[in-house]
This record gives C-alpha cells, sequence and structure tokens, in this order.
C-alpha cells in the first residue's frame, strides 16, 4: 500500500494531528479538555481509516466513539468532576518518581517498536516482493474502481464487503458481542443506581428506605425527592 | 507533488541521495508509517495511564491504545488487501469488535466511576487505596 499525490498530504496532517491531540488528551489539566482532544484525535484517526479504505470502519468509529463513548464520557465528567473548579492547583501527574519510571519506559518502547516497524517492514517487503516503479502509482483494485465525475473521490464497496464477511466469517463472535453489549447495559445500569433506586427496586419499604438513607453516612446528603 | 513536499519541509534542491530518498518516503507514505503513527498513539495511552491521576483520563487513554490497536488492524488489512490475501477483510472485523468491546468496556468503567465517586468521594486514583495494606 503507497499513498501518492494528496492523499499523502492528507494522511501527514491527519497522522500528525491524531499524535499531538492524542499528546494533549494525557496533558490537559481540565478533563472536559482532554474529552474534546480525544474527540478531535479520533476524528483524525477516523481519517486515517478513510484514506487505508475502510469507509465503513471510519464511519462506525465516528458513530460509537465520538457519538456515543465521548457523550458518555463527558456526562460522566459533569455528574463526577465537582470540586475540579476549587482543586484546579493540585497535581495532575502521580509521583515524581513514578513518572520518571514510565516515562523511560515508554522512551524503551518506542525505541523497540520503531526498531521493530523498521526491521519487521523490511523483512514483509522481501516476503511480498513488488515490482520496482509503482511507487507512486494507483493499485489494482483501485483502478478497478474508477474516479467519481469530480475525480476526487471514490465510492469503493467497502461497507458491503465487510458486512457479508462479518456474516460469513464472524457470525458467531457478533453474536457473542451483541450479548457483551447487553451485559454491559445491564451492569452499568446496576453500577451506577442510587441505594434509594436499588431498594426500591428490592421493594423496600419506604420508611425503612427513609431510615436507612437518614442514618447513612458514605451517602452524601441529597433532598430525598 | 514533490515541489510541494519541498514547500512545507523546506527542502533545498541538493542532490543527496538520503534527501531524496527521505521525501520520497514522505512523499508516499506506506504500511510502515501506519504502523509508527499508530505505535505513537499507543505509547501516548500508555504513558496516559501510568502517570495521570484522574481516572477518567485514565480511561480516555484507555481508549486511544485501543484506537492506536485500531489503526494497526486497518493499515494491515488494506496491506494484505493489496497484496492479494483472500482473507484481508479480518482486520476491519477485528476492528469493529474491538470498536464492541470499548464501547461496553467505557459504559462498565464509567458506571464503576460513579459507584466509586458516590462511596469515595473521589476520582484520582492515588486515594483509591482500599486494598493496599
Amino acid at each position: 500500500m503507497t499513498l501518492s499525490g494528496y492523499e499523502a498530504v492528507f494522511f501527514w496532517i491527519f497522522g500528525l494531528a491524531a499524535i499531538f491531540a492524542g499528546l494533549l488528551t494525557v496533558m490537559a489539566r481540565n478533563a472536559v479538555h482532554s474529552a474534546l482532544f480525544l474527540i478531535s484525535s479520533l476524528v483524525s484517526v477516523a481519517a486515517l481509516f478513510v484514506l487505508a479504505r475502510a469507509e465503513f470502519i471510519a464511519g462506525v468509529q465516528i458513530l460509537v466513539y465520538v457519538g456515543g463513548v465521548m457523550v458518555l464520557f463527558l456526562f460522566v465528567i459533569m455528574l463526577v468532576n465537582v470540586g475540579a473548579q476549587e482543586r484546579g492547583r493540585e497535581e495532575i501527574f502521580n509521583n515524581q518518581r513514578q513518572v520518571a519510571a514510565s516515562l523511560i519506559f515508554c522512551l524503551l518502547l518506542v525505541g523497540g517498536v520503531l526498531y521493530a516497524v523498521n526491521r519487521g517492514y523490511s523483512g514483509l517487503q522481501a516476503l511480498n516482493p513488488r515490482p520496482e516503479g509503482t511507487v507512486g502509482q494507483q493499485s489494482i483494485r483501485d483502478q478497478s474502481h474508477p474516479p467519481s465525475a469530480t475525480g476526487s473521490s471514490r465510492i469503493t464497496e467497502d461497507a458491503e464487503n465487510v458486512g457479508a464477511s462479518l456474516y460469513r466469517y464472524a457470525s458467531l463472535p457478533f453474536e457473542i458481542a451483541s450479548v457483551l453489549l447487553l451485559v454491559a447495559i445491564i451492569g452499568s445500569v446496576m453500577l451506577a443506581r442510587t441505594l434509594r433506586q436499588e431498594a426500591s427496586a428490592d421493594d423496600v419499604a419506604p420508611e425503612v428506605l427513609q431510615d436507612e438513607i437518614a442514618t447513612d453516612p458514605t451517602l452524601p446528603q441529597i433532598s430525598a425527592d | 507533488m514533490p515541489a510541494f513536499f519541498n514547500i512545507i519541509f523546506l527542502l533545498q534542491e541538493v542532490e543527496t541521495t538520503r534527501f531524496d530518498q527521505m521525501r520520497q518516503a514522505a512523499a508516499n507514505p506506506d504500511l510502515s508509517k501506519f504502523l509508527v503513527i499508530g505505535a505513537l498513539l499507543f505509547i501516548i495511552g500508555v504513558a496516559g495511564v501510568l502517570t495521570r491521576r484522574n481516572i477518567i483520563v485514565i480511561f480516555m487513554s484507555i481508549e486511544l491504545i485501543l484506537n492506536a490497536a485500531n489503526l494497526n488492524f486497518i493499515a494491515f488489512s488494506r496491506y494484505l488487501h493489496e497484496t492479494g490475501s483472500v482473507n484481508a477483510l479480518a482486520g476491519q472485523l477485528f476492528a469493529v469488535f474491538v470498536i464492541v468491546v470499548a464501547a461496553a468496556e467505557a459504559a462498565i468503567g464509567l458506571g464503576i466511576v460513579i459507584a466509586l465517586y458516590r462511596n469515595k468521594e473521589t476520582i484520582w486514583v492515588d486515594e483509591i487505596d482500599l486494598l493496599k495494606w
């Protein structure tokens, strides 16, 4: 696979955007800023998916991550992070020693991974020799999909292919994933409900519940509606 | 297009082969460039998990890690498709399942965060030390 022309320009733009937005996600002091930088990183990676001709995955990435997961994150930040303003001076990173140790570990990981990519990729190219002079040439698959009227974009059959092979080769994992999502829905509802909701689901009498709420020191004293 | 890269990288027209090679590699990013970007995103995510104190930002870093894995899956899927592999779409299928698992993980994890905040009144991970002795 070799991108060329404007695809290469967009590859570098979105790749650098993904990396810098990821860095800012980790570095930002405010959690809401982190969430917004993570959204821009995810969108940039979705653009890289489009460049790699995976339009369906790119759409799923935008819909599920940016539309679903990140909204969930923002809701939880709004629910939880009430003390962020008054504790704004607090340190956002762990202790110095742990940060230093983890940064050393990450640098080792950078070196190892980049070395492995360089070494392994040349081996991969040796395994799949391609004729010289194909750099900058469109691939065979692209030639089978002629350019649209504007000449700039191609509508590929990616979603159709992914859907067909999802049901042809991976129907059992698909069903397991649906069960997993069901379990996750039920589990998150179970985890996030309050003591009051829990007790009312278990048919506890209201007066017992009032006593329990009034005597429980771990509960924040919110007016019982 | 090489002229464009000359402009944005401020390259002179020097006749060094190594320079030309680098410019050629930058003008035609291939599989290894996707892998490098995926590796950098992964490492940023690992650094975030290891260093941050806010548990929600740690969850976001985990999303970054999963996304880097997805990028590798997609890049290898494209590469195998162009080398004529039969089952090249397996990478895209894996990416779908990774996204599903990430969504489930985020829902459960954030439910745990809410329950934890209700009990401990904190989201700093160094203050959540019930299992420490």
